[in-house]
This record gives C-alpha cells, structure tokens and sequence, in this order.
C-alpha cells in the first residue's frame, strides 16, 4: 500500500476544501458559526477572561515574550544535551533529587522546549499582530489569544516533562501535553479564522501562509489517520514533515516575508516566488526534519513505529521532498532580494531582526539539499549518513527556524508594544552570540559525528578521544545561543518598561548626517537616502563636462 | 541659615547619576579581600579558611563536572531576567 501518496492524495484534498469553505463561507450557517466561534473564545470562559487584558497587541505582546523565555530553557536543554554526549555522566549528582537525564533525553526535551514552546509561540505572537493588518482588521478575540498563550506554555512544560519520562504515575504525559496543546492550538485557530472573515479586501500572500501554516496542522494530522497510515512508521515521519512543512515553515515564510518588506519599507521582490511557496509547501514534503516520526508517535500516544519503505513510498517522498527545493528557493530568494531591494537599505541595516532574517534565509537552501540526502539515505535499507541526521535537524531549528521567528518577532516588538528595544547594540549582540554558537557549535559537533561515523565503518571499537573533545569544543560554542537568548530576553524586558516610545524621535546608531549631497549624476531617492542623506540634507548638483581636467586653483 | 534651609538638610537625597570612577571602590574591594585571602594562607599555612572551608565540602560529588559552570551561567542569566522584570515592574 502506498502510504505517503494516499496521505498526502487526502491532505491536498482536505486542504482545498478548507480553502473553499475560508473563501465561500458556510452558506446559512456562517452567521451561527461566527456567533458560537466568539461564545467559545470570551463569554463560555466565564469570569477567566477577565485575567488578561485586551488591549490592541496584548496577546502578541504576550506570546513574543513567553516565546523568548522558552527560547533560553530550549538552548540551555540542548546544550546539556550536547555536553552529554561525550560526559554521559555530568549531571548524575541530581539522580539524588530523581532526576537522570541522559544525552538523548535532553536533546529530545528541548527540541520540544524550542520547536513548540520558542518557535511556536513566536510564530503565533508574530502571526496574531500580522494578519489582522493584512485583513484590515482587529483581532477577533485578543483577551482569549493572550488568555492560551498560558495554557500553551504549560502544555510545552508538560511535553518537556513528558521527554524525559513519557509515563508518570502511568500516565502518558506527553500525550496529556499534546491534548493541553491541541485546545490551545485550536483556540488560535478559531481566533484567527474569525479574524480573516472580517477582512476587508484581499488578503496578501504573506497572510495566506500564516493562516494555513496554523489549519495544516490538524488537517494534515486528521489526513494521516484517515488514510490509514497513523500507526506505521512511514505515515509517522510523513506526520512530523507534513507539520513541519506547514505550521514551522509556511508560517515562518509568511512571517518572514511580511517582516523582510516592513522591516526595509522595499516592496516583496515576487508575487509570484511568494505564491510558489504558498502552494509548494502544501503540495510537496519539507526535507528537514526527523529521519523518523518519533515525536508525531509520542505526541499522539501512539507506539513508535519502525520505518520500513516500500519502493513505491520511497519514489512518491524522494519525489516529493525533491519538489520541495522550488518553494525553499524561492522563499530564500524572495526575503534576500526584498531586504536588499532595488539597490540598498533605506533603513539602517543594523535594525534588530533583520540580521536574523537575514541568516534563516542565507541558511534555507545549504541546509534543505543536506537534509533532502540525509532523508533519502534514510529510506535505504541499510542507511549510512544517519549519524548526522540529529545535528543536521538541529541546524534547521537554530539556523532557519529560530532567526526567522525570532528576526520577525524582534522587528515587530515596536509596533507590538508600543516601545522598541532596549538597546539596539544589545540586540545585534545578542545576534552574533545566537548566530555564532548555533553555526559554530553545530558545525564542530557534525564534524565530531563524521568522525564517530568513520570509526563504525571501520569497525574500530575504542572511542576517539578527538571525537570527544570535539564535542565538549561543539557544545561549549552552542553555549553561545544561551547567552544570546538571555541578553534577547533581557532587551526585550527592559524594552517594555524604558525602552523609547515609538512615537518619540530615536537616534540611530549612524552618526552620519551630511548637510550637502553633491548629486554627480542621475541616481535614485533611495540611493540617496541609502547615502545617509536625510530629509533636510541639501541636494546639491555637480557641473559635469566633457572637457580635459585640470589642477585645482588655490 | 535660614530655617527653610534646616529642613531640607534633614532629608534624605538619593543622587541620580552614578560616576564614572565608582567602579573603581568595588574593583579595591575585591582586590583587598582577594589579597587578605592569600595573606590568610601565608601568615597560617597548612590551616584551612574558616566557614569556607566547612561549606566546600558539602558541594563536593555536586559540581564535579564543567557543565555546571556553564548551568550557573544559564541561572545567573535567568535570575538577571526575573530580576529585571521585578524591578521595572515596580520602579517609578
């Protein structure tokens, strides 16, 4: 049986039903659905509505801060779980206080802890503020989408509990996480949906990609169990890509290339680049991700199924991922040239997110051809680059996933909040340690993983001390992102109480303001202003002659 | 001096800017504590420092690894977090 053809064959077509019914309504009983949808989010919650406010921006306010925070628990687990790799035995002083953490179980905890509680709740901070501007709109519901960023966070704390011990007291607690996450994700939805029926005019691309990244995922879980496939191994890696494929990526290219145009005040580069992605993230499977489906397994409840391929399987995916180079493509072509625009910044590159941006884009393509022969060889029957399979999705999260969200967060915090960071040197310190110990670190640690890999092919049994060390060097560098995601955090705290008010003039790390702009040529009022000229700088035209130069008089 | 003025030298004033050189007391203060710390063990070798050397031991088999370095670090930064939502929350 042809598993992944048939999941996704029910996918595409749920997929477009739900397109449907977003552009033609639910005939008669739209106004009901509209109705109850609003009962469900503020009045059937009774007097715990009231917790929060509901102030224009307070639920993205609240999901970008509590995504920051998860972002140092997430870099600080797998940098445990790096160290630990070579020193299973650093933390065993705490089995004294129950807890034994191994290697596997730390990287396992924070890839929850950075993809659910750091990615997600930025993706959806960032998604809440965005599309109801793209819609022309407000927010449906902003007390309620403040009100489960809470409970998201909880549900994240569970799954982080659950990587550890999936079974306390015999129950499933990442199953219990992953139902806290399910209503949570599912109030967000409703939100957002109620919010893109207000729209008044066509919704933009950017906008599009937010609002399926959120449907796919229930839609393509629901996909998976009706085509039969939820407890083989196969539709369980189908699973986790097609979540990671649409809420991760699409709605991290929706983010993105809203961010890459307003961060710039550049026009995005290409309607149609941005509709390639739209279309080619639902139609194709992400490469990145898990060799296996793991995490989809222990999220549903379900047993973990062991990944055997079929040669017909094999030929759909390796099909498939391979379609999917054309929407990363033109993801990472469209938010580079966007943020570059016709000829150079106007604003000051140096602006907190675009940096990141700037890095998640760079980063697509390398890393989504490495990961698209890691999955491949994956399907093989004796498989040999699995070895890197682990640090290579780590990659994807820290380099990708991690500055997009976090690079259209950062940029969206002023408007957000009503005041900007902190300090903008902090922020593009903060970069560089985030940026430098994710690259650096994980770079050292697959180096390290090679390593191992050539000693089981040549069947040496001692471990390599330089492998070790190699290690203990990766982890110490990923280190970096920790720090990072502290001095983010701090920025952005001391952003909401001191930071300057949005409306009030800001000085910008520029000095440069010339007074006079001698214009030797015809060229562009972006070029000037790219120039350092500002609004009061005079424009002064230079004489031009064919005549033959000559000493300057005295 | 007038009356007035009597009153308002009884108050408390709490300056604003902090100079640039304050730095440099805290920096003499712990060089002089480092320096008693190392006289202390010329002036009594072979005898262990009094309290310090009590609660050491009880760490030991605890932070036997360099990954608490870096864990500490991780908790500093996280203590700096909270303290800093604390003090902005209810600073004027």
């Amino acid at each position: 049986m042809d598993d992944v053809l048939t999941s996704m064959a029910v996918f595409w077509a749920l997929m477009l039903l739900t397109y449907f019914l977003m552009q033609n309504g639910l005939s008669i009983f739209n106004d009901v659905a509209k109705s109850m949808g609003m009962f469900m989010l503020e009045k059937a919650l009774g007097p715990g509505i009231d917790l929060v406010e509901g102030r224009p921006g307070s639920a993205s306010k609240a999901w970008i801060m509590q995504g920051l925070l998860w972002l140092l628990a997430a870099s600080t687990l797998t940098f445990e779980g790096l160290w630990m790799m070579h020193d299973p035995l650093a933390l065993h002083s705490l089995s004294a206080w129950g807890y034994s953490p191994t290697s596997g179980s730390l990287l396992y905890a924070g890839n929850y802890a950075v993809l659910y509680g750091g990615i997600g709740m930025l993706l959806i901070g960032a998604g809440l503020h965005i599309l109801p501007r793209l819609a022309r709109t407000e927010l449906a519901s902003e007390k309620n989408a403040a009100l489960v960023s809470f409970l998201w966070t909880i549900s994240v704390l569970v799954l982080v509990i659950g990587a550890h011990d999936s079974e306390v007291l015999g129950i499933n607690i990442i199953f219990m996480g992953t139902v806290m996450h399910v209503v949570a994700f599912l109030a967000i939805i409703t939100n957002q949906l109620l919010t893109v029926s207000k729209r008044q005019g066509a919704l933009a691309i950017p906008g599009w990609l937010i609002i399926f990244g959120l449907l796919a995922d229930p839609v393509a879980t629901v996909a998976i169990f009706v085509s039969g496939s939820v407890e083989t191994g196969v539709g369980q890696w189908l699973l986790g890509h097609m979540v990671g494929g649409t809420f991760f990526f699409a709605s991290a290219a929706g983010i993105a290339l809203y961010a890459s145009s307003s961060s710039t005040g550049n026009p995005l580069w290409s309607k149609s680049l941005a509709a390639a992605v739209l279309v080619g993230s639902i139609a194709t499977i992400n490469p990145m991700g898990e060799i296996d489906g793991r995490m989809a397994a222990d999220m549903l409840g379900l047993n973990f199924g062991e990944l055997h391929v079929t040669s017909e399987d094999n030929l759909v995916a390796a099909f498939l991922m391979a379609l999917a180079t054309i929407p990363i493509m033109a993801l990472a072509a469209n938010v580079l040239i966007t943020l570059r625009g016709g000829d150079a910044f106007v604003e000051n590159a140096d602006s907190a997110g675009i940096p990141e941006l700037n890095l998640g884009a760079s980063m697509l393509l390398p890393l989504a051809i490495g990961s698209l022969f890691i999955q491949s060889d994956a399907f093989a029957a004796t498989p040999e680059f699995s070895g890197l399979a682990g640090t290579l999705m780590l990659m994807g999260i820290w380099l990708i996933l991690v500055p997009f969200s976090l690079g259209a967060a950062l940029h969206l915090f002023p408007t957000v909040t009503g005041r900007h960071l902190l300090s903008r040197n902090r922020a593009r310190w903060a970069f560089w340690m985030m940026a430098g110990g994710a690259f650096l670190g994980l770079t050292v640690t697959m180096m390290a993983d090679m390593i191992d890999m050539a000693l089981i092919e040549a069947t040496v049994e001692d471990p390599s001390s330089l492998s070790g060390d190699l290690r203990v060097v990766g982890a110490v560098l990923f280190y970096g992102t920790a720090v990072g995601a502290v001095m983010h955090s701090l920025n952005a705290v001391s952003g909401l109480f001191r930071g300057a008010r949005v409306d009030s003039v800001r000085d910008t790390s520029s000095s440069i303001s010339p007074e006079s702009y001698s214009l030797a040529s015809p060229t562009s009022v972006r070029r000037i202003l790219a120039g350092g000229a500002n609004l009061d700088t005079t424009v002064v035209p230079v004489g031009e002659s064919d005549d033959a130069g000559s000493a300057t008089e005295l | 001096m007038s009356e007035g003025n009597s009153e308002a030298v009884g108050e408390f004033l709490q300056g604003e800017k902090e100079p640039a050189s304050s730095w440099i007391i805290l920096a003499l203060g712990l060089v002089t504590a480092l320096s008693l710390l190392v006289l202390h063990s010329i002036l009594y070798p072979g005898r262990e420092l009094p309290v310090i050397s009590e609660i050491l031991p009880v760490f030991e088999g605890v932070f036997d690894s360099g990954i608490w370095f870096f864990i500490l670090g991780v908790m500093l930064g996280a203590f700096a977090i909270i303290a800093t939502m604390l003090t902005e929350a209810t600073s004027e």
